[in-house]
């Protein structure tokens, strides 16, 4: 009956002995194995009973530098006593200062020398001067003999006590060393007259082998590990959508509320509820898009028409004045795809959107606008927007700055500076400027102020309002510096652009 | 934002400030709100600047806001006026441009310099304030060439000389304009005149065209061109500023901001009188106006405001030396028992609307960037809206579903929206419907908004065929039609689209991922077949989730994979985000 091993037990059992332990080393090298494979092999064998594996220390004795030294020059003690005896030492003592330069002695070598001299019974040092005895035997020093032995590769003669000691003068080095051995069992010889056949070499792990249990009768090939693997390409958000979460992450963290409202809507809440004159250059075409169909809205609120008219003509407040350009409801009520989220603010704060909002409130939006600009580089006819705002009863240009900072701080966008700046809507305004995480430079990050007062009193609002804006995609070319948005953001976009940009955590 | 140029040169001689490096100079204008831009050809710098302040127009401007800022002035300034010599008498003027203003300006001593300056206010005046014209435009003339007809009416104070503001018949008259040698009417100027074809449509609707003449004749034809007679020069030493428009305040403005320009170059303001006469368009029939009008108008600002505001205490002390650096004057007083200021605001200032404005102004002098910024002490709940929460859950298992998210336009061109997909408008289908469109479109590219977002994905595939496959590509964005019964007229949704393109895909593909979908928000799908112009008959079916119709799903037809330079079958799907929730 054949018995099937991998590849390398058979290779093994075939070059043990039954009679003979044989070293493992010599079999691997006769079975072609590397060592680390042929013990590997050796054990599972001997699990099956096939072999029988049996371990020896050995120590493994080698002379150190020192100890070869020794042996070569002599040791110390012995080279201090022939040099005492050439200068008479045996009948009359010696200066030891004479006999060193005579022996080769000097530094540590002649306390060593001075050590070991009386101990073994060389002769007497004294006060300087050293007398040798005539009848001691260089000859017969077993540590002398001991250095040769062992130089020779056989320490067996020595005894123990003469290489303990020379260990402890560090002229020795023992190292344990493990030597196994195998021999054939009776079952492994049976084996072998039955016929052993080496196993398939096997590449993939399949149920089948699992459950028949032949996954121990085979070898599973060795792989490059190292090779490259095929090109994953798994699902991934947007890197647009990626950042916008993370800025709302950070806002909703703040306690702001998300906002929600039309893409499509009228002039009035676009820019009539902001104060924005109707003959404001940025109402025009060449800045927002004007839609042809449908082209007016149905239903605005009648008394905050009327309440914003007033402010337009008028103002507000008793030394308020208002613009010398003409207001006409067709033109408040005529569509356009909105220029900024702040319509969704004034639908919100005039409490037609949610109902009348009490302070305090945090409320934002980071959502598409769209603009009659350029498409270039740097520039797209749609993109995010992130607006924010903030009411309270008291609110000053401090805590405008507060808020911002924070924001920006969670961008590692630092050391805010604020531009007093314009807009028709907020007074004080500010053009934000931050420091770039990476380059360093004062880049512009965002348009903030406080509303005027024709902006919240027709809205029926009597807190303070303070709110901000910026372009998300802005924040995403800071973050990441990409060339040209248009690869990022639309249907422009570059496939493998989107694909290995990095994650944003 | 407005850039205006300024040489830095007149800079330092303006303010007195030769010490100051150019690069003093950019940081002091910063600390003003002036963002340096670039160097011109010419070595002067482009200033970008906020249109509130448009006394900074010129040069001038900017360096009275420099002295303010160092201290070397403080408070208000109006320059002095002389009693006016002369009338501007405005009678049958066109009902479309009904209002004149104007000063006369003495002594004035031109460089080339300071009258590059002149010009450039002008223009820039024109495209702020002055809507491009429209609603004020400027006529500067030399005053040596104007005769003035004699006084009719011997009562009126000394203002002798008369000039007429009218109207003239677009071939009534002749004149030879700047720029030309030969006379020309007024509708040769709008046809011939490079001038008159930009400007032409300001007046071209008006029956007869507006015209300033003096006793020898027309002499200007506003807000087209002046006549080359009383064309200034830099040895010009008096002039007539005239400015007609569709509104006196507007006009009036400008000219004061002119006035102050001219003023600090050391001319002397003269005023004139402007009567209209009875019956005359507008809203000062039979009444005459003194102009320029350089009165100053006065702002109450409560001190609680001024704090409440810039969040500091501060002293009155404070606030009315921070006043003055702003070129205003604040006088302390009272207001229903409150401390409060009566503020003074020269007439150069036209964005002075409300208190607001000064604690601006103070704030400004004070330094926004003194203040300390604080976190404000009150609490609120953060939270996502609904909408954009089911948005997220549905994007995330798409994305679990190996999809790779886009964001692409919403703006889109009806080619691509119907045509491309083979689907009329007129269709009753997922994609169908009649687009928002957009009146004046950046280009032919960017018509309308989408109908559906399958076109996107499909136009992300097109452009992408150099790319590897497998591109599993979906979308989650909006979609419009136009909807009567909608307040804004058009009904808004969101739209879920994705297309699967790899060599061996099929329809089974798709609905695999749609049944996927269904089962992560406990819906029950069913696909009973349908028609669809995109994809291939009886390979199309309708998307009803728990028993609601909500979009389609298929493989797309060859003609179309074709039509969008694809070399590999695509299966896809659309259906309203809403059906999920």
């Amino acid at each position: 009956m054949t018995t099937r091993l991998p590849p390398a037990q058979v290779a093994l059992l075939e070059a043990a002995d039954a009679e003979t332990d044989r070293p493992m080393t010599d079999l691997a090298g006769e079975a072609g194995l590397k060592p680390e494979a042929a013990t590997r092999a050796a054990f599972e064998l001997d699990d099956a009973g096939f072999v029988a594996v049996s371990e020896e220390t050995e120590d493994s004795l080698a002379l150190t530098a020192e100890g070869e030294r020794y042996r070569e020059e002599g040791l110390p003690e012995l080279r201090l006593y022939e040099a005492a005896l050439d200068a008479g030492a045996d009948e009359e003592p010696v200066g030891l200062g004479d006999l060193l330069p005579e022996a080769g002695l000097d530094g540590d070598a002649v306390d060593i020398a001075l050590a070991n001299f009386a101990r073994k019974g060389y002769g007497e040092v004294d006060s300087g001067s050293v007398r040798a005895d005539p009848d001691a035997d260089p000859g017969a020093d077993a540590e002398r003999a001991a250095l040769e032995a062992v130089a020779a590769g056989d320490a067996s003669g020595v005894e123990e006590a003469t290489l303990e000691q020379l260990e402890r003068r560090d002229l020795l080095g023992r190292t344990e060393r493990t030597v196994r051995q195998v021999r054939l069992t009776d079952e492994g010889v049976t084996a072998l007259m039955g016929g052993v056949e080496a196993a398939e070499r096997v590449d993939r792990v399949t149920p089948e082998l699992l459950t028949s249990g032949e996954w121990a009768e085979v070898e599973f090939a060795e792989y490059n590990v190292e090779a490259d693997a095929e090109q994953y390409q798994g699902g991934r958000e947007h890197i647009l959508r990626q950042t916008a979460n993370r800025v709302k992450d950070v806002l909703v963290g703040m306690g702001f509320e998300e906002m929600e409202g039309p893409h499509v809507d009228a002039q009035f809440w676009i820019n009539d509820c902001l104060f924005m004159p109707q003959d404001h250059p940025a109402r025009t075409h060449w800045d927002q898009f004007a839609l042809e169909r449908p082209d007016a809205i149905r239903e605005l609120p009648e008394d905050l028409v009327e309440r914003v008219r007033s402010a337009h003509l008028d103002g507000v407040g008793e030394d308020g004045e208002g613009y010398h350009s003409p207001w006409d409801i067709e033109t408040a009520e005529s569509l356009d795809l909105r220029g900024h989220t702040t319509s969704l603010s004034m639908r919100y704060l005039s409490g037609y959107q949610e109902g009348d909002l009490e302070p305090p409130q945090r409320y934002f939006s980071v959502e598409k606008v769209y603009r009659n600009d350029t498409l270039d580089p740097t520039h797209l006819l749609e993109f995010f927007q992130i607006e924010g705002w903030v009411m309270a009863e008291d609110l000053s240009v401090r805590d405008l700055m507060g808020t911002f900072e924070e924001f920006y701080d969670q961008f590692g966008i630092t050391d805010l500076e604020f531009k007093p700046h314009y807009n028709p809507y907020t007074e004080p305004s500010f053009e934000l400027f931050g420091t770039h995480p990476e380059t360093g430079e004062l880049v512009e990050v965002g348009n903030s102020g406080i509303f005027r007062d024709e902006v919240t009193e027709p809205l029926g609002v009597e807190a303070d309002v303070m709110a901000w804006g910026l372009s998300l995609e802005r924040l995403l070319m800071l973050i990441y510096g990409f060339e040209d948005i248009r690869d990022v953001h639309g249907t422009l976009c570059d496939l493998d652009l989107l694909r290995n940009v990095e994650v944003m955590h | 934002m407005p850039v205006v140029d300024i040489a830095p040169d007149e800079l330092r001689e303006l303010t007195g400030h030769e010490e100051k490096s150019d690069d003093d100079l950019r940081s002091d204008l910063f600390d003003l709100g002036l963002e340096f831009e670039g160097w011109t050809d010419d070595e002067e710098m482009q200033l970008e600047f906020a249109p509130d302040r448009l006394d900074r127009l010129s040069v001038e401007g900017v360096a009275r806001s420099l002295r303010y800022h160092y201290g070397d002035d403080r408070g208000v300034y109006v320059p002095s006026t002389n009693d006016p010599e002369w009338t501007i008498h405005v009678e049958d003027q066109p009902p479309g441009r009904p209002y004149v203003t104007g000063a006369i300006i003495r002594g004035v001593d031109f460089t080339e310099e300071s009258l590059e300056s002149l010009i450039q206010l002008q223009e820039k005046l024109h495209a702020t304030m002055g809507r491009q014209r429209a609603k004020g435009a400027i006529g500067v003339h030399d005053l040596t060439m104007l005769k003035g007809d004699a006084a009719t009416d011997e009562a009126r104070s000394g203002a002798g000389k008369t000039i007429r503001y009218t109207s003239v018949d677009p071939d009534g008259e002749r004149f030879v304009p700047l720029d030309a040698d030969a006379e020309m009417t007024p509708a040769d100027v709008l046809a011939d005149h490079p001038v008159g074809e930009t400007y032409a449509d300001l007046v071209a609707d008006f029956e007869r065209y507006p015209a300033i003449y003096d006793a020898i004749g027309l002499f200007s034809f506003p807000p087209v061109i002046n006549g080359r007679r009383t064309e200034v020069s830099t040895g010009s030493r008096d002039l007539l500023v005239e400015m007609t428009g569709t509104d006196q305040w507007t006009v009036d403005r400008m000219l004061n901001i002119v006035c102050y320009a001219l003023s600090a170059r050391g001319a002397q303001v003269e005023r004139v009188e402007v009567e209209y006469a009875d019956g005359s368009p507008g809203e000062y029939a039979g009444q005459t106006l003194d102009r320029p009008d350089l009165s100053t108008k006065t702002k109450t600002v409560t001190h609680d405001r001024v704090e409440g505001v810039l969040g500091v205490a501060l002293e009155e002390g404070t606030v009315v030396d921070c006043a003055e650096r702003a070129g205003l004057d604040a006088e302390p007083t009272t207001a229903d028992g409150e401390p409060a200021y009566e503020v003074e605001v020269p007439p150069y200032r036209v964005d002075a609307l409300h208190p607001l404005d000064i604690v601006d102004d103070i704030g400004r002098a004070y330094g926004f960037n003194e203040l300390k910024p604080r976190y404000p002490d009150i609490s609120t709940v953060g939270g996502r809206h609904e909408r954009s929460r089911l948005e997220d859950a549905a994007r995330d298992t798409l994305v679990g579903l190996g999809f790779e998210d886009l964001l692409n336009f919403h703006m889109i061109n009806e080619a691509e929206n119907f045509e491309r997909m083979h689907v009329d408008p007129g269709d009753e289908c997922v994609g169908s419907g009649e687009p928002v469109t957009i009146r004046e479109p950046y280009s032919e590219d960017y018509t309308v908004l989408r109908t559906w977002a399958l076109p996107s994905l499909l136009m992300v595939l097109e452009n992408n065929t150099h790319r590897s496959y497998p591109q599993n590509l979906a979308e989650i964005g909006l979609a419009a039609e136009v909807d009567e019964d909608a307040n804004t007229g058009a009904a808004e949704r969101r739209t879920v689209a994705a297309v699967l393109a790899r060599t061996d895909v099929s329809y089974e593909d798709a609905k695999a991922r749609l049944q996927a979908l269904a089962t992560a928000f406990g819906k029950n799908l069913e696909t009973p077949a349908t028609d669809h112009p995109t994809f291939i008959d009886g390979r199309a079916a309708e998307v009803v989730f728990d028993g609601h119709s909500a979009g389609v799903v298929g493989e797309v037809h060859p003609a179309v994979l074709v039509e969008h330079d694809l070399e590999v079958p695509v299966a896809a799907f659309e259906f309203d985000l809403d059906a999920l929730s």
